[in-house]
């Protein structure tokens, strides 16, 4: 629910509530005052009944004047109390019966008591009532109206600088280097929040910047003793004759050094994708890449037998040539390093898509295996083939699926 | 061939300068900008072996002095930057080639050879190797003016060796060399033996001597003789 919501129905409740009990106690008061104000003219009319008699020692003439009507009763003997109430007023010009207010009293006429009855139409009195209460009603109606308008119009526009910075919040993205820009607002909390945004904005961005930096600038540094440690091996290579168990020595120090090139090399490629700062884009021709891709394997398709399928289709995009190529490269030879003995593979390009299925025992969790430094049983990578690829494709904004079925493993990329 | 190394990382500089010392170079080094700026402005050299981050420069500073002063120097960029920007900057300025580090000593000497063959022998770009003849613009290969048909990858192999003639290559610099960087390299060590299984006995065949040594197995040498 929105604020405005929420507000504008608990001030219409609180409102409505307040309005109702002030009309029923405006009602009340209004309708004792003025029944007050009518039994004292029939106090009056009784006085004058009063007076007559005193003067007169007779009943005065009975005569109806403009909503008022007097009845004498002989009594006898009996005695009758003296009471205002509520009754109906026989309107002798119209048929109808109108609401009325009634004294009852007694008058004692020549050693006879009669009992005098004065009614007076309330009709006037409702009339008023009726009025005072349409006013009351439409002072509610149009005072909710103008809030609910002045609400909505007000708030809005209070409300504006706050939406302004939500809206930046929700746009916010560490990886388009967003900016969060100044929302001035003359109202305090909206400043204080934008401040605060503001600030929490670059401390974040600052903090991501260095995590990034910091991972280029290992990765980076890291070049050049692995460059120092590779040149030495080659030196150390050509100083003397050497054992068989020194030479395996060596051996396994050259591949674990390739395999750390590698991996710093993967990282700060991973690193300068995410930064954005691999954009030297050109026309590259995806048919080319991808036929340099399988020669370049021939010998491990050779090996292993494997069938291999191609129908390659043209296309061309705008790219960045070394990433496509790293692409097709890490897919390839994916599928043939997770192939077996005499399995297929089958390349497929058209202006569309790309893909490359291959046979393979098993079947992998996708989420899974683009993960950094998540490797297969038995795999010698380095665990970060397929989360290079998942992030070429998204620098390009290409969408990366794998699909398996029947023992075939299908990674495509559409373009 | 006079060879001059700029590479402010000191172990770095003596191992390429013990590399290519001997054989049939002269090598000289610099360690910073302002040294490096000083000897090619004095002397020349068939090839400058060039580090782009430099104390107290830039590398591609001395590409353009090199250039302004229409020396023709053969320029090599060594960077830890792999960056296709610094590439292409490189390049555009003049430079002839460029090289990422880490590398292989074996790689940039048969870079350094290529640039200082393309400089040398202007027009005729043919290299001799005892009675190996190669066409380099062709690239057909003659042992003893008998044609040798070799593969892409065979033909590719024999130059390196050749452009490193005495000395031992490992097989990681061979895989590089051969299949690139990014592709898995152990993978691919059971491939350089048929690979020069089939280049030896392509060239016997054809009457010619097998140069090719296996090196204690991390690698081969190309015995020159």
């Amino acid at each position: 629910m929105k604020l405005l919501t929420k507000y504008n129905r608990v001030n219409i409740a609180v409102t409505v509530v307040i309005m109702l009990v002030t009309g029923i106690i405006y009602y009340y008061t209004i309708s004792h005052i003025l029944t007050g104000q009518i039994d004292k003219d029939l106090e009056l009319e009784e006085n004058e009944v009063f007076s007559y008699v005193t003067k007169n020692h007779r009943l005065p003439d009975v005569y109806e004047s403009n909503h008022q009507q007097i009845v004498f009763m002989p009594l006898g003997n009996k005695q009758v109390e003296r009471r205002f109430l509520d009754t109906t007023y026989h309107d002798s010009d119209e048929k109808d019966l109108e609401a009325g207010r009634a004294l009852i009293s007694s008058v004692k006429v020549s050693g006879q008591n009669y009992r005098i009855l004065v009614t007076q139409s309330k009709v006037e009195t409702e009339d008023l009532i009726q009025i005072i209460f349409l006013i009351t009603i439409g002072v509610i109606v149009s005072l909710l109206v103008i809030l609910i308008i002045l609400n909505r119009v007000i708030l809005k526009s209070i409300w504006k600088p706050f939406y302004k910075v939500l809206f930046q919040l929700k746009e916010f993205s560490l990886v388009n280097n967003g900016v969060i820009s100044n929302t001035p607002s003359t109202i305090d909390e909206f400043t204080e929040l934008d401040q605060a945004v503001i600030s929490m904005a670059d401390r974040v961005k600052n903090d991501y910047q260095n995590l990034k930096a910091f991972t280029e600038n290992a990765s980076h540094e890291l070049m050049t003793p692995i460059s120092v440690i590779n040149s030495k091996l080659d030196t150390l290579v050509q100083t003397d004759e050497f054992t068989d168990k020194q030479s395996n020595l060596l051996n396994d120090i050259y591949g674990t050094v390739t395999r750390l090139t590698r991996l710093n090399k993967s990282m700060l490629l991973l690193a300068k994708i995410e930064n954005g700062l691999i954009q030297d884009n050109q026309l590259v021709d995806v048919k080319d890449v991808v036929k340099e891709c399988i020669y370049q394997h021939e010998e491990m398709v050779q090996q292993l037998g494997i069938t291999l399928k191609t129908t390659l289709g043209d296309k061309q995009l705008q790219a960045n040539k070394s990433l496509i190529e790293i692409l097709v490269n890490n897919l390839l030879s994916n599928a043939i390093r997770h192939n077996h003995q005499d399995g297929e593979l089958s390349v497929y390009l058209d202006s569309e898509k790309l893909i490359i299925s291959n046979t393979g025992e098993g079947s992998f969790d996708f989420g899974q295996v683009l993960k950094r430094f998540h490797k297969s049983d038995g795999s010698e990578g380095i665990g970060l083939g397929l989360t290079l690829c998942k992030q070429i494709c998204d620098s390009h904004g290409f969408k990366l699926n794998y699909e398996h079925n029947d023992k075939k493993h299908a990674f495509s990329v559409r373009f | 061939m006079k060879i001059l190394i700029v590479e402010d990382e000191t172990g770095l500089r003596d191992s390429i300068e013990a590399y290519f010392t001997g054989s049939d170079s002269i090598c000289e080094t610099a360690k910073d900008f302002t040294s490096a700026l000083a000897k090619v402005s004095v002397y020349r050299y068939d090839c400058v072996v060039l580090d782009l981050t430099l104390p107290h420069g830039n590398g591609l500073d001395i590409v353009k002095h090199l250039k302004g002063n229409g020396h023709n120097d053969g320029v090599l960029i060594i960077s830890a930057k792999n960056s296709l920007s610094d590439r292409l900057t490189g390049l555009d300025l003049g430079a002839d080639d460029y090289l990422t580090k880490p590398f292989h000593l074996s790689e940039l000497k048969s870079r350094v050879t290529a640039i200082v063959r393309r400089r040398t022998f202007n027009g005729n770009n043919n290299l001799k190797f005892n009675e190996i003849d190669i066409d380099l613009d062709a690239k057909a290969v003659k042992v003893k003016d008998v044609v040798v048909k070799f593969t892409r990858k065979e033909y590719s192999l024999l130059l390196y060796f050749i452009a490193n003639k005495g000395k031992v290559v490992s097989k990681s610099a061979i895989a590089e060399h051969l299949w690139g960087d990014s592709i898995d390299i152990a993978d691919n060590f059971d491939f350089i033996y048929s690979h020069i299984k089939n280049i030896r006995k392509k060239m016997v065949e054809a009457g010619g001597n097998d140069y090719i040594q296996a090196a204690y197995g991390m690698g081969y040498k190309f015995a020159g003789v």
